[in-house]
């Protein structure tokens, strides 16, 4: 798995590629959400477009950084979640917890609004 | 028909990567569609995990083995732990559900059932769990 950041004016974007699944790399994932937060970000987007592979312990990671989000008071959206990951978070119900966009222009409006 | 097809490793989630390639391996040469092979896989992956850590904890001296058999319109895949835990006991919480809708960890079996269809947990006639996952060949 790999993991970037980029700075989008008020929005931080975090972009996962690869395999998301358990193991040590996914605590890189859970720290990127906690050190935006402490950074004062309040607006984060997650780029799922390069994951090829995501199991429940990735679910769970995102579940965290949209707690850990939420907490401070700001908003995770993911963009560009594959099928089999959209599915993913149909069977799981997550699909009622996140917002998922297509589109990085529309997912960083929705951020601003 | 492909029977008896084993592999066993240490509970170490390095092994994960390995017993992946074995899994869309096997489903391939089995039948299994190529655009299903992912599902497949993570459907394993989710029960082969478990085992890892629930029925092993994580103990990399106790293997996890995982024996492949195609069968008519089928490919069974068998996942046994050297545990005597109840799955559908010992994890009873059910996130996606009321409050533990935001539960970071309890995914894995949900996940299973839901992409494979069917998945059953007894135990070996030794005692030890294991997890049954048919996957249909169309």
């Amino acid at each position: 798995m790999k993991i970037s950041e980029e700075n989008k004016g008020t929005a931080k974007v975090i972009r996962l590629s690869g395999k998301v699944i358990s193991g040590p790399d996914l605590m890189e994932v859970k720290t990127a959400f906690e050190s935006a937060v402490n950074n004062d970000f309040r607006r984060i987007l997650v780029d799922l477009g390069s994951v090829s592979w995501m199991d429940s312990s990735g679910l769970g990671v995102l579940v965290s950084g949209h707690t850990t989000v939420s907490r401070a008071g700001g908003r995770m959206v993911i963009l560009n979640a594959t099928k089999k990951i959209h599915e993913l978070f149909i069977i799981t119900k997550l699909i009622t917890v996140f917002d998922t966009f297509n589109d990085e222009t529309e997912a960083l409006a929705a951020l601003e609004g | 028909m492909l029977k008896g097809i084993r592999l066993s490793v240490p509970s170490d989630e390095r092994m994960l990567e390995t017993v992946q390639v074995f899994v869309e391996s096997v489903g391939m040469a089995g039948g299994v569609l190529p655009d299903e092979l992912t599902s497949l896989s993570i459907a394993v992956m989710e029960l082969v995990r478990n085992g890892m850590k629930h029925g092993n904890r994580m103990n990399p001296a106790k293997p996890l083995t995982v024996t492949v058999d195609v069968l008519p319109g089928r490919v069974s895949f068998q996942i046994e732990d050297t545990g005597s835990w109840q799955p559908d006991r010992d994890l009873g919480h059910r996130p996606g559900e009321g409050n533990e809708l935001l539960d970071d960890r309890g995914r894995g079996i949900l996940i299973a059932r839901n992409l494979a269809k069917w998945v059953e947990f007894d135990l070996t006639p030794e005692g030890k769990t294991r997890a049954t996952l048919i996957w249909p060949l169309t």
